[in-house]
């Protein structure tokens, strides 16, 4: 019986494999184990140990990433193209990889003192950046699922991390059901495109789409249920309530983790889909990134101007910042934009998680002294704490895409895409940002005004120690805004059109 | 010989009246499901429906698909739930306060996926039907691409298994 089933089913071969390619999630893999079974022997005053090897590990893949950009063919496909490991990707790996590790050193100091489960931490925070790593070279539909349900589920349990505080179960029970309703919504739209036309590869369905010349309703629909999920999962408006309570029930350094790293994802996953599985869809996926980038501007700014919590700002003004990183994709498809749109995307991407970390690391530093997320207590940060006061208002500039920051260049990138396309949609959406970017800067300065002009609330002015870890971050973030800021070449020619776009089949 | 016949027959009888059928005792179950008053009931009725999608994978010739959906939705994932109701909960039997005072309004959402689905299915799919003499290799076919195109994701199941059961055990541990 079973030598007939072999006989019949002969045509197996083995996949060739391309360690090289392959070795930034091999050593994530390894990393875990090891962050595992390393934490079963250590005593309760060793636990930093797991810190530190969790950073090591995202820096050991760093390195692996870099030689990859190095070394060899730019483009590295296996398995028939479902798995490809070329400068697109790289750039987001190292993003990924990156903000993973500046998330450890968030954590280091957090997670010890708040006696949390410190090991185990650390091996879901490198399980969730595996998944966004393989995200970023996934070029098939049962990958990109896979990829986003392996970076989501640990993330829905760092996010409940706080467990004994009910804002941080609420957090993680919310995350959780409305994160996996989007799974689903997202599953079922692929699961119709796998439908229609019968393959999972993203450079079949690009050409199977619309093969006959007209739309089907099916095509339709999966391409509006795939677009709503990935919606969830970057909080774009009206699929945003999630992002607020959770981001303020979790600990810092895991809002911080979602809000750039998770986002980010969502983002890597749109963008593979829109320009190589629907470049023939975009009468479809337009309109749709239009209404999600308009509403997601206006209504993340209207709600982050009315908030007293900063971690709450933060995450209005994040789901705001979303709307601008979807503003070039309204524009993806028209004629010779599509290059500028996808750079566009990338370095705002780039960008965003540079300066968002920083501000969330600067939260976490200021609260460790203050105690309180609430914007008051920033009052006379300059006075008693400079350095962070000063490194604040840089961050919260480059947010509110102030020049020379960081921020300015990547603003700058997303209206030049869609000024570019000369369509009417580019340029209604680029006079509804123009706005926003108005509006943001009003609660932008709002804090600024406090750190530099008012008086501590309390009148208690002993200044703020900042652990090394933290202080790296800090670092680290501060110079990535201001270096992507003067010289944006470093990451334009990152995203170097020819190749980006070559690399992904167009 | 029955083969015979329906290989000459395009229509398929046998096959479609087991679907009508099956496809009844699912709504039915659904309906269940969210009018029940008991949640065991309502647990119970989801096994009918659950079984229900195994026993069309059958009739689509979807043997593997079918047997992963008795082990996993019906056998675990059910016996987690019924647990999950024991274990939280004393009082077994009707309850009153099941129902959202808003769940009307779900009504209209579901009729109108309900049209909107059908109405794309339809027209996407027309008249299509699968071949009557389509024998399943199924479990072949997917093991093939299991070990073969689908390794990465397949290999990434397993972390996916392993954060779920780290995280899960942390959260729902005493200390």
């Amino acid at each position: 019986m079973i030598a007939s089933l072999l006989a019949a089913a002969g045509d197996w071969v083995a996949p060739t494999l391309d360690y090289h390619a392959l070795a930034p999630e091999i050593i994530l893999a390894a990393g875990i184990f090891a962050v595992l079974s390393i934490d079963l022997f250590l005593e309760p005053e060793q636990r930093w140990i797991t810190s530190a090897l969790s950073g090591f590990v995202m820096l050991g893949a760093l390195v692996t990433v870099g030689t990859l950009a190095v070394i060899g063919d730019d483009t590295r496909s296996m398995f028939g193209g479902r798995y490809v490991s070329d400068e697109y990707a790289l750039i987001l790996k190292a993003l990924f990889l990156v903000a993973g590790y500046i998330v450890v050193l968030m954590s280091s100091d957090e997670i010890e003192r708040g006696r949390y489960h410190q090991g185990e931490y650390y091996v879901l925070l490198l399980t969730s950046v595996l998944g966004m790593v393989m995200m970023a070279s996934s070029r098939d539909l049962l990958s990109i699922f896979v990829a986003l349900e392996l970076l989501s589920i640990p993330a829905y349990m760092l996010a409940a991390w706080n467990k004994r505080n009910s804002r941080g179960n609420e957090a993680g029970v919310k995350y959780y059901l409305l994160g996996v309703f989007a799974s689903a919504i997202t599953l079922y739209g692929m699961s119709l495109l796998y439908g229609v036309t019968g393959t999972t590869l993203l450079t079949d369905l690009g050409s199977a789409i619309t093969a006959n010349g007209r739309f089907s309703g099916v095509e339709v629909i999966a391409v509006a249920f795939i677009v709503v999920g990935f919606a969830f999962k970057i909080s774009a408006v009206p699929f945003h309530q999630w992002a607020p309570d959770v981001y303020e029930g979790a600990p810092t350094p895991i809002t911080a983790f979602l809000s750039v790293a998770s986002k980010a994802a969502g983002f890597v996953a749109l963008v593979t889909l829109t320009f190589v599985a629907f470049p023939n869809a975009e009468d479809v996926y337009q309109p749709f990134m239009w209404v999600l980038a308009a509403l997601s501007m206006t209504i993340g700014n209207l709600y982050a101007l009315r908030q007293t919590n900063i971690v709450r700002m933060l995450a209005y003004s994040s789901v705001s910042q979303g709307g601008f990183i979807l503003m070039p994709l309204t524009v993806a498809g028209v004629d010779g934009v599509g290059e500028s749109a996808l750079k566009a995307v990338v370095v705002y991407l780039v960008v965003y998680a540079a300066t968002n970390l920083g501000a969330f690391a600067v939260v976490i530093a200021v609260a460790r002294k203050t105690r309180s997320g609430e914007i008051s207590s920033y009052g006379g940060l300059f006075g008693y704490a400079p350095a962070l006061g000063v490194l604040m208002t840089i961050f919260l500039a480059s947010l509110a895409g102030i020049p020379p920051l960081g921020g300015w260049f990547a603003k700058f990138g997303a209206f030049k895409a869609v000024l570019d396309a000369d369509t009417g949609w580019g340029y209604s959406i680029a006079i509804i940002a123009a706005i926003n970017t108005v509006i943001s800067a009003a609660y932008y300065i709002t804090v600024m005004r406090e750190i530099w002009m008012k008086d501590e609330p309390t009148g208690d002015t002993t200044p703020i120690r900042t652990p090394p870890s933290l202080g790296a971050a800090l670092v680290i973030t501060c110079g990535a805004t201001i270096v992507l800021g003067v010289l944006p070449d470093i990451v334009g020619r990152f995203g170097d059109i020819t190749d980006l776009t070559g690399a992904l089949g167009r | 010989m029955s083969a015979v016949i329906l290989a000459a027959d395009d229509i398929q009888v046998a096959q479609n009246i087991g679907f009508g059928i099956i496809a009844a005792i699912m709504v039915i179950g659904a309906l269940k499901v969210v009018t029940s008053k008991n949640v065991v009931h309502a647990a119970l009725s989801l096994v009918l429906v659950l079984s229900g999608a195994a026993a069309q994978y059958i009739l689509l010739g979807a043997e593997f698909v079918a047997v992963s959906q008795i082990l996993v939705y019906v056998g675990a994932v059910m016996v987690l739930f019924l647990f999950g109701v024991m274990l939280t909960r004393a009082k077994l039997g009707k309850e009153t306060d099941l129902d959202q005072p808003k769940a009307w309004l779900g009504v209209p959402v579901a009729l109108l996926m309900l049209g909107v689905l059908a109405w794309v299915l339809i027209d996407g799919f027309q008249d299509e039907r699968l071949p009557a003499d389509a024998t399943s290799k199924a479990a072949v076919e997917i093991s093939d691409s299991v070990l073969g195109p689908a390794l990465v994701p397949f290999l990434a199941l397993t972390f996916v298994l392993v954060a779920a059961v780290i995280g899960g055990i942390v959260l729902a541990r005493k200390d």
